[in-house]
C-alpha cells in the first residue's frame, strides 16, 4: 500500500519509532503537518504495522465534500431517508469496521458534523441517516490535518472536546526544509521507483552541487514537490534547468501562499497567440469570444501554476486562488488542466 | 527497611519531574522519569514486573497522558495510575474513561499526592491478597 517512511533525520526516526510502539494500541491519532510532508504515508504505516492489517483501510477527505454529502458518506443512509435516496447506502464508518478510518483534512469538517463525530466517539455507536437502529463501530480513527487545530479551537472553528478525544496520540511531521538530510535518501528511493516504472529510462543522480542547492530550497510542496521535481528531471534528462526554475519562480519562503499574480512567469504570454492565428473564422469572431478565450487561457495558466507549486494539493490551491474547492475541481475539468508530471 | 516501590513519573516539564523525583526518592520510592509519552511507554515496556504506580501528566508530546493510562491499564489492569492535568485543560473525563484511579489538578500538593499513592498501593495489595 504506502511506501516506507524514508529518511534518516532524527524527526523521521522518531516517527518510525513512535509508529512501532503505538500501532497496536488502536488509540485515536492526529497527524499534523504541511501539505505533502507524508501524513498519509504515516497513516498507512500505522495500519501496516498494526494487527488491523488486512482489514479495510478507508479514507474520507473531509474537505472534498459539502456538509450533507460528507454526512451520508460517513454514516450512510437507509432507502428513502431523503428524496433521492433510492437505495440503501453503507457509510464509511460501517465499511471501516474492524479496520482503519482515515479522516483526511479533519480541520475542514463542518461544526455540525464535528458534533456528530464527537457523539459517535463517545458512544461507539452511530445510526445511518433515516435509521432508528444504532450500529456499533470498532474502527481505529486516524485523522490528518494541515491546519493548526489549536488555533482553530481559539477561533471556534474546531471543537475542543473533539480535539482532545482525537488527539490521544499526536504525530507531527515537520516540513522537508527542516530536515534536508532526508532529501538525498528520498531522491535515491524515488529514482529507483521511477526508473523502473518509466521503462528503466536512465536518470541522473544529482551531484553534490545540486544536492546543496536542493537542501537550501524551501520546498513549499514538501515531498510531493520533490517527487514532481524528480519526474521533471526524468523528462528533461538533467538537473540544471530545474534547479534554475526552483530558485527563480518560487514565492517567498515566509508565505508560500502569497503569490503575486503579476510575477507569474506565465503572464508574459498574456493574450499572445489568440490573435496570431491564420484560421480566424470571421463569422465567429467577436470581442466577447476573444475575451472568453483569453480569460480561460489566463485562468488555466494561473491555476496550473498554483497547482504545480502546491504539488497538486487542490485544497491548498483553492485557498491560494480564493475560490471554493468545488469551483477548483470544476475548473480543472472544464479547462482540461493536467499535471505535467503524472 | 521496607520494600521500595517502583514509581514511574511522566511529565514534559523537567522542572516538575525534578521536584517530584527529589520528593519521592527521599520517601523510599524507586523513581523512574520520562519527559514524553513515548519514552514513558518504553520504560513501561522494559520494566518486566511492572511499576507499582504510574503518575502522568495529560497534555504531552506524542502520546498523551490519556494514551498512557489506556496502555498501562490494558497491560497491567491493577497498576494504579494517577493523572495530572494542567491549568486550563479539561480532559479529566477522558482520563477517567481510560480508568485513571485518580485525576488531580495542578498545582500539586506533594504531601497530598504521597498520601494518595500510599493509599492506592495499599488497595492494590489488599485486592491481590483477597484474590489469593
Ligand atoms: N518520508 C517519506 N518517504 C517516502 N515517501 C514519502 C515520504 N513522505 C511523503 N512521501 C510521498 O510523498 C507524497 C505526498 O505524501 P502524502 O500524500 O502522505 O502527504 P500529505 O501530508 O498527506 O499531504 P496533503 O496534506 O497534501 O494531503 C506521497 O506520494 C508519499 O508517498
Ligand atoms: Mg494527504
Amino acid at each position: 500500500m504506502g511506501p516506507p517512511i524514508i529518511g534518516i533525520s532524527k524527526e523521521i526516526e522518531r516517527i518510525n519509532d513512535l509508529i512501532k510502539h503505538v500501532a497496536d494500541t488502536g488509540l485515536n491519532i492526529v497527524i499534523s503537518g504541511e501539505t505533502g510532508v507524508g501524513k498519509e504515508v504515516v497513516a498507512q504505516n500505522l495500519y501496516q504495522n498494526s494487527p488491523r492489517l488486512g482489514k479495510p483501510f478507508v479514507k474520507v477527505n473531509c474537505a472534498a465534500l459539502p456538509e450533507g454529502l460528507l454526512e451520508s458518506e460517513l454514516y450512510g443512509y437507509e432507502k428513502g431517508a431523503f428524496t433521492g435516496a433510492e437505495q440503501k447506502k453503507r457509510g464509511k464508518f460501517e465499511l471501516a469496521n474492524g479496520g482503519v478510518l482515515f479522516l483526511d483534512e479533519i480541520g475542514d469538517m463542518p461544526l455540525l458534523l464535528q458534533s456528530k463525530l464527537l457523539h459517535v466517539l463517545q458512544s461507539g455507536e452511530f445510526a445511518p441517516l433515516g435509521s432508528e437502529k444504532e450500529l456499533k463501530t470498532d474502527t481505529w480513527l486516524i485523522a490528518a490535518t494541515n491546519h493548526n487545530l489549536e488555533l482553530e479551537i481559539k477561533e471556534r472553528k474546531f471543537r475542543e472536546d473533539l480535539f482532545y478525544r482525537l488527539n490521544i496520540i499526536k504525530i507531527h511531521v515537520p516540513p522537508l526544509r527542516e530536515r534536508p538530510e532526508d532529501i538525498p535518501h528520498l531522491i535515491d528511493y524515488y529514482i529507483t521507483i521511477y526508473t523502473s516504472k518509466f521503462n528503466n529510462k536512465h536518470m541522473l543522480k544529482p551531484g553534490s552541487g545540486v544536492l546543496q542547492k536542493l537542501a537550501k530550497y524551501h520546498w513549499p510542496g514538501n515531498v510531493r514537490e520533490l517527487q514532481n521535481v524528480l519526474k521533471r528531471v526524468l523528462v528533461l534528462g538533467g538537473w540544471d534547468e530545474i534547479i534554475d526554475e526552483l530558485f527563480i519562480s518560487t514565492p517567498s519562503p515566509e508565505s508560500p501562499a502569497a503569490v503575486d499574480p503579476l510575477s507569474l512567469k506565465s503572464m508574459a504570454s498574456f493574450g499572445g497567440g489568440l490573435l496570431r492565428r491564420d484560421d480566424i473564422q470571421l463569422d465567429s469572431f467577436s470581442l466577447k469570444e476573444i475575451r472568453r478565450q483569453a480569460v480561460d487561457r489566463i485562468e488555466k495558466e494561473a491555476i496550473s501554476y498554483i497547482l504545480e507549486k502546491t504539488g497538486w494539493n487542490r485544497s491548498k490551491a483553492s485557498k491560494i486562488l480564493k475560490i471554493s474547492y468545488k469551483t477548483l475541481l470544476y475548473k480543472i475539468q472544464d479547462l482540461n488542466i493536467q499535471s505535467t508530471m503524472e | 527497611m521496607s520494600k521500595q516501590y517502583k514509581m514511574l513519573i511522566i511529565d514534559d516539564s523537567q522542572v516538575i519531574l525534578g521536584t517530584y523525583n527529589k520528593f519521592f526518592s527521599k520517601k523510599n520510592y524507586l523513581v523512574t522519569t520520562a519527559t514524553n509519552g513515548l519514552d514513558g511507554l518504553k520504560q513501561i515496556e522494559s520494566e518486566k514486573e511492572g511499576f507499582d504506580v504510574v503518575i502522568t501528566d495529560i497534555v504531552m508530546p506524542n502520546i498523551s497522558g490519556v494514551g498512557i493510562i489506556a496502555i498501562v491499564k490494558k497491560k497491567y489492569p491493577d497498576t494504579p495510575v494517577i493523572a495530572i492535568t494542567g491549568w486550563g485543560e479539561h480532559p479529566e473525563i477522558l482520563a477517567l474513561e481510560a480508568s485513571a484511579d485518580k485525576v488531580l489538578e495542578k498545582p500539586i500538593d506533594l504531601i497530598e499526592l504521597d498520601k494518595i499513592v500510599v493509599d492506592l498501593i495499599e488497595k492494590k495489595k489488599n485486592k491481590k491478597a483477597d484474590s489469593e
